[in-house]
């Protein structure tokens, strides 16, 4: 057993880090057209790695496990070491997933720079996967910034003006949440003289810290930290922006998955690990930022004229819902949380390689400038709606499931005004995202579009295997939820 | 034959009472199945249902008492019929008009393309109203009861699938009758504790009682015809097939109104002559015998002046039930046998007319008397008995109705007689103007084409003709089985045979002398019988009120859509705003957010981080507010 497990942290970090070292081993030259199967396969390989920790975990019937390939844990009980547990696992499925449709995406539009965008995708897996994988505070933050850094040089990939602009504006809201952060961090090293989740979570429970003070300003400093690198209302502003300049395989990496990874998630591991059910005011700041986040995200999503942008700022509005699920400190708000966390992986990702087919296909994202191409383009339009009706929580597709999970935590903990807020907000969800159908896709065909033709190979690829995983989660997913409750792993 | 007998007498009648209701149906799907090209089968199933039907109601009449419930809804909503005294004598009353205009019917309707939906609804009719009749659970009841909408209905649309606002306005009337009887039925069984008819006895009339006798008694009232649930009726007698007059209005929706009302006098509730529950229903009998026969007193056409007639009828049952006196009681009950037989026989004479001539118009036919003499004598029998013109049936009744009336207060007693003045002079005139005087006839028809009713259709008339003769002569056969019915009440009291009272009897001759005199003055200041009531309808301050009814103004009917009008703007206006603060409101205020948020998102790096540090504030605030 012990060896199948330890086997596992190969394919997570060392399987990108093998791939980097052979590519660059044998040159540009010679691997540029190799980049994209290389890049697929990491990333499938992850996903299909994660299915396998899943199922062992369940097998053997543990709730994590944990590695020390690098560090011996038996010198000092301080080492940090790596662990996988189930929301580690649903979360590298959905990083594995978002990378492969990432290298399609980037083969289907042809990159230009494939070779340096496969280097610095590689080292940007490699870093997500350590923040889900790390169990210290610190390594958490080392592998934030790995994430971070190759995100920037992802976004400016092509040294063009907006590029730049956009991964500038990232960069620098980027360095103020790391300081943040790190501030956080120090606080509350002072109170601990560890960093560990299970050595902070310890203090929490015991609340034997020596000045409360310095923890709430510890955490203060976190929330607002984490805040700005999800992107959540009023820490949001780099993301439309972000989002919008980089390149279309880069958007897809980015809505999909890398937000998510250095915000959220550590939001999700903070709220399950540290503070289930204590600090109400943690959970209060929380709750608040996410309904804010979910209505304003939703409202100024209405009035964008960019593909990109609407989808950016759907996004902000669908990572509220996650917030909002793990703020309420409850297991199912929490389930709730990680399982819109895969969704949202699934049907943004859809929506922005969608946005890469169209894109490619006429040449712009700005849907007043488009219109009528459902017939032309019908993978595209219906993974779209597909994806769409995910997202604005349409039963039997997966958003439903865990939207509903989310508001029926969400009443238990804040009461009815809350999940009434976020539950008429996925109507503002489903208008923008009609509206964004309508100018794009639906009614008759712009004169200057009648040439265009579906988007092939790759994107389509991706956008069909997204939308079967959206539909068939859908449908499996009251099944999926008896397994991992009976389990006990969620 | 014999097998019919032995039938008859298996199990007491309880089988018996399946079949009254579910033959009805049965054939009456029958008969829509058959094909429209077969016109004799669907006669032949539809008399053959009419016929049985009557067989089987002299089953019923002649089977013992019993009762009979099969377990159903639950809720103690039990399907449970009972025979006893009132059923078997309504029932096999229905029965036989049933039949007479059954008959009638297959031979007035002979080529008329609606014919097998017509008996189809007559069939449906027949089966419910039986239910009806039969039920001994209120739930049970009512839902016969209102089933009977659906047939009316259905009626009448059957002439006029394009213009349907007879149709509904009669089931816009009938059916708040019915939501009334609804209510109604629903607080009696509260107030009673249970929904069997045969345990509901005698509930005091006071409180919530009050309130459900009186619900009780609209849907009752409404279901009869009285004002105001009457105004449908006219309309009705110039859309709807006649032989459908000559059944509901005239006929069964009576019997119905009348039995349920005899009901909660009798049984459910236990109203004392001279209350204030006793006088409301005597005063909805004064005012609708009175006003319904000044409007027949001058309308123009047969059917239209029988409608009214038909409305004005039932004031007279409604008051005589209504003084709770045994007199009245007995009265208003022979009364409504009378008027079937009577008010059918005048339809069907119409409808034999209107066959003959294609009109009821009165202004354009006259002199039938020579052409048509079998009708006219059966149309003069029964004019004679609705006047209550000595010896027959219509007489006696109402001379019963007449001595409740003064019993309970002169003024009602003075109405019924004023009633009484204007059908004899009603009668008159139709009769003069159709019968007697120069033959006319409309300018399409030839004077030779225009015969005599075939005997299918002047078979009915003729019996009803005579039953009027035999329940006047022989007034003790009907009263025989009517006086039973009241069993304690009654005391010993005994109404047959010639009226107790004879200073009554010469007013009401005296009544009916002054009718012909008014008559003779009419027609000598006009010359024609059709213009002898004109001095009446034209005098001063009447002229103008009989414009104002023809123009519909007194139509409760009409008021209520005044109302309904004003309700429907009303939920417009609200139904627009709604939709506005959804259409209009809540879009511009969207995209007003939305917009702002937009211009709000500048590009500016320091103006992110500005907004990122007022967050970091209001988490600071936040913090300290509450730790």
């Amino acid at each position: 057993m012990s060896a199948s497990f330890t086997s596992l942290i190969y394919t997570y970090i060392g399987f990108p880090l093998l791939a980097i070292v052979v590519l660059n081993l044998i040159g540009k030259k010679h691997m540029e057209k190799f980049c994209a199967p290389i890049g697929c396969a990491v990333g499938v390989v992850q996903a299909v790695t994660s299915v396998i920790t899943m199922l062992l975990l369940l097998q053997y019937n543990k709730a994590a496990v944990n590695f020390s390939q690098f560090w011996d844990m038996s010198v000092s009980t301080e080492a940090a070491y790596f662990s996988v547990d189930a929301i580690s696992a649903i979360v590298l499925f959905c990083i594995g997933m978002v990378t492969a449709a990432s290298f399609l995406t980037a083969a289907g539009m042809r990159e230009e720079k494939m070779f340096n965008y496969t280097n610095v995708m590689l080292i940007l897996v490699l870093g997500m996967s350590g923040i889900a994988l790390v169990t210290d505070l610190f390594s958490l933050y080392v592998f934030l910034e790995i994430t971070g850094i190759a995100s920037f040089v992802l976004i400016a990939l092509h040294r063009d003006i907006i590029g730049l602009e956009g991964s500038f504006k990232y960069l620098v809201m980027s360095a103020v949440a790391s300081a943040f952060i790190l501030a956080g961090l120090s606080f509350i090293y002072m109170e601990t003289g560890s960093l560990r989740y299970d050595a902070v979570a310890e203090m929490l429970a015991g609340n034997t810290a020596a000045e409360p003070m310095l923890i709430w300003l510890a955490f203060l400093f976190l929330i607002a930290g984490f805040s700005i690198k999800s992107g959540i209302v009023p820490f949001h502003g780099w993301l439309p922006d972000a989002y919008q300049s980089a390149p279309a395989p880069v958007s897809v990496v980015l809505g999909g998955i890398v937000t998510k990874m250095a915000g959220v998630y550590a939001i999700i591991r903070i709220m399950s690990d540290f503070l289930l059910g204590t600090y109400s005011v943690i959970n209060l700041a929380f709750m608040l930022l996410g309904l804010l986040s979910i209505v304003m995200g939703a409202l100024a999503a209405i009035a964008q004229g960019d593909f990109k942008r609407i989808l950016a700022y759907s996004s902000i509005s669908q990572i509220g819902y996650i917030v909002l699920g793990a703020s309420t400190g409850s297991m199912i708000g929490l389930i709730g949380a990680v399982l819109h966390f895969f969704n949202h992986a699934t049907f943004k990702t859809t929506l922005f390689v969608n946005s890469a087919a169209v894109e490619r296909q006429t040449g712009t994202t700005e849907i007043e400038r488009l219109g009528g191409l459902q017939k032309q383009m019908p993978v595209t339009g219906v993974s779209s709606v597909l994806a769409f009706l995910s997202t604005a929580g349409i039963p039997p597709l997966a958003g439903f499931w865990s939207k509903l999970l989310i508001i029926i935590a969400a009443w238990q903990a804040g009461g009815p005004l809350i999940a009434g807020i976020a539950l008429v907000a996925s109507i503002l969800t489903a208008a923008y995202f009609l509206r964004l159908q309508r100018k794009v896709f639906f009614g008759p065909v712009e004169e200057h579009l009648s040439t265009v033709k579906e988007a092939r190979g790759g994107i389509a690829v991706s956008a069909v295997a997204l939308s079967a995983v959206t539909v068939v989660v859908g449908l499996l997913f009251p099944v999926l939820l008896q397994i991992l409750q009976a389990q006990g792993l969620l | 034959m014999n097998g019919i007998s032995a039938f008859l007498t298996v199990g007491s009648g309880m089988n018996l009472l399946y079949v009254m209701i579910l033959l009805p149906f049965v054939l009456a799907l029958l008969c829509l199945a058959i094909p429209k090209q077969s016109y004799a089968a669907k006669a032949g199933v539809f008399v053959l249902a009419v016929v049985a039907n009557l067989i089987f109601a002299f089953g019923v009449f002649r089977a013992p008492d019993a009762t009979m419930l099969i377990p159903w809804a639950g809720f103690e909503i039990n399907l449970a019929l009972r025979i006893y005294d009132f059923s078997r004598f309504i029932v096999i009353a229905a029965a036989i008009i049933v039949f007479l205009v059954g008959l009638y019917s297959v031979s007035f309707l002979r080529r008329k393309e609606y014919a097998g939906q017509f008996f189809f609804y007559y069939l449906l009719t027949l089966a419910l109203a039986n239910g009806a009749f039969l039920a001994n659970n209120f739930v049970v009841m009512l839902f016969f009861w209102e089933g009977l909408l659906v047939s009316l209905f259905g009626m009448l649309v059957l002439v006029n699938k394009d213009n349907v606002r007879t149709a509904v306005k009669a089931i816009v009337l009938s059916g708040t009758a019915d939501l009334l009887l609804m209510l109604g039925i629903a607080m009696t069984c509260m107030h009673a504790g249970t929904m069997m008819m045969d345990a509901v006895n005698d509930l005091s009339v006071s409180g919530i009682g009050a309130v459900g006798f009186l619900c009780m008694l609209a849907g009752a009232i409404g279901k009869a015809g009285s004002m105001p649930f009457h105004s449908w009726i006219p309309d009705a007698a110039n859309d709807a097939p006649l032989p459908f007059m000559a059944l509901l209005p005239a006929a069964l929706e009576k019997m119905l109104g009348i039995y349920l009302l005899t009901r909660i006098v009798l049984d459910f509730y236990d109203l004392q002559p001279g209350s204030t529950m006793s006088l409301v229903v005597m005063i909805i009998g004064a005012v609708t015998l009175f006003f319904a026969v000044s409007m027949a007193l001058i309308q123009k056409d047969m059917k239209r002046l029988l409608s009214f007639h038909a409305i004005s009828q039932v004031g007279y049952m409604i008051l005589g039930i209504g003084t709770a006196l045994p007199v009245g009681i007995v009265g208003g009950l022979f009364h409504m046998v009378n008027n079937a037989l009577y008010k059918c026989c005048l339809f069907l004479s119409a409808g034999a007319i209107e066959r003959a001539t294609g009109t009821t118009d009165l202004k354009r036919v006259g002199g039938l008397g020579k052409m048509m003499p079998l009708t006219g004598l059966c149309f003069i029998i029964a004019a004679l008995s609705i006047a209550g013109v000595p010896p027959f049936n219509g007489f006696f009744s109402k001379e019963l109705v007449f001595d409740a009336a003064i019993e309970s207060h002169t003024v009602f007693y003075v109405i019924a007689v004023v009633g009484a003045f204007m059908t004899a002079a009603s009668f008159l005139k139709l009769g003069h103007a159709a019968f007697f005087g120069p033959t006319k006839l409309p300018d399409d028809v030839k004077k030779e084409d225009v015969r005599e009713a075939p005997a299918a259709m002047l078979l009915p008339m003729v019996v009803l003709a005579a039953a009027c003769v035999v329940f006047g002569v022989w007034n003790r056969l009907p009263l025989d089985m009517i006086q039973p019915l009241l069993g304690d009440t009654l005391a010993g009291q005994d109404f047959a045979g010639w009226p107790h009272s004879m200073t009554l009897v010469l007013i009401s001759l005296a009544v009916l002398l002054l009718a012909i005199i008014n008559h003779i003055i009419g027609y000598r200041m006009t010359g024609e019988g059709i213009k002898a009531v004109d001095h009446i309808h034209y005098a001063p301050g009447l002229r103008q009120l009989y414009h104002c009814a023809e123009q519909h103004y007194f139509d409760p009917f009409d008021i209520l859509m005044v109302f309904v009008r004003i309700y429907a703007w009303l939920c417009y206006c609200i139904d627009r705003a709604i939709n506005w603060i959804y259409d209009v409101l809540l879009v511009r205020l969207t995209s007003f957010f939305s917009q702002s948020l937009k211009n709000f998102n500048t590009g500016d790096v320091a103006g992110y981080m500005v907004r990122s540090f007022i967050g970091l504030a209001f988490l600071v605030l936040l913090f300290v507010l509450l730790i």
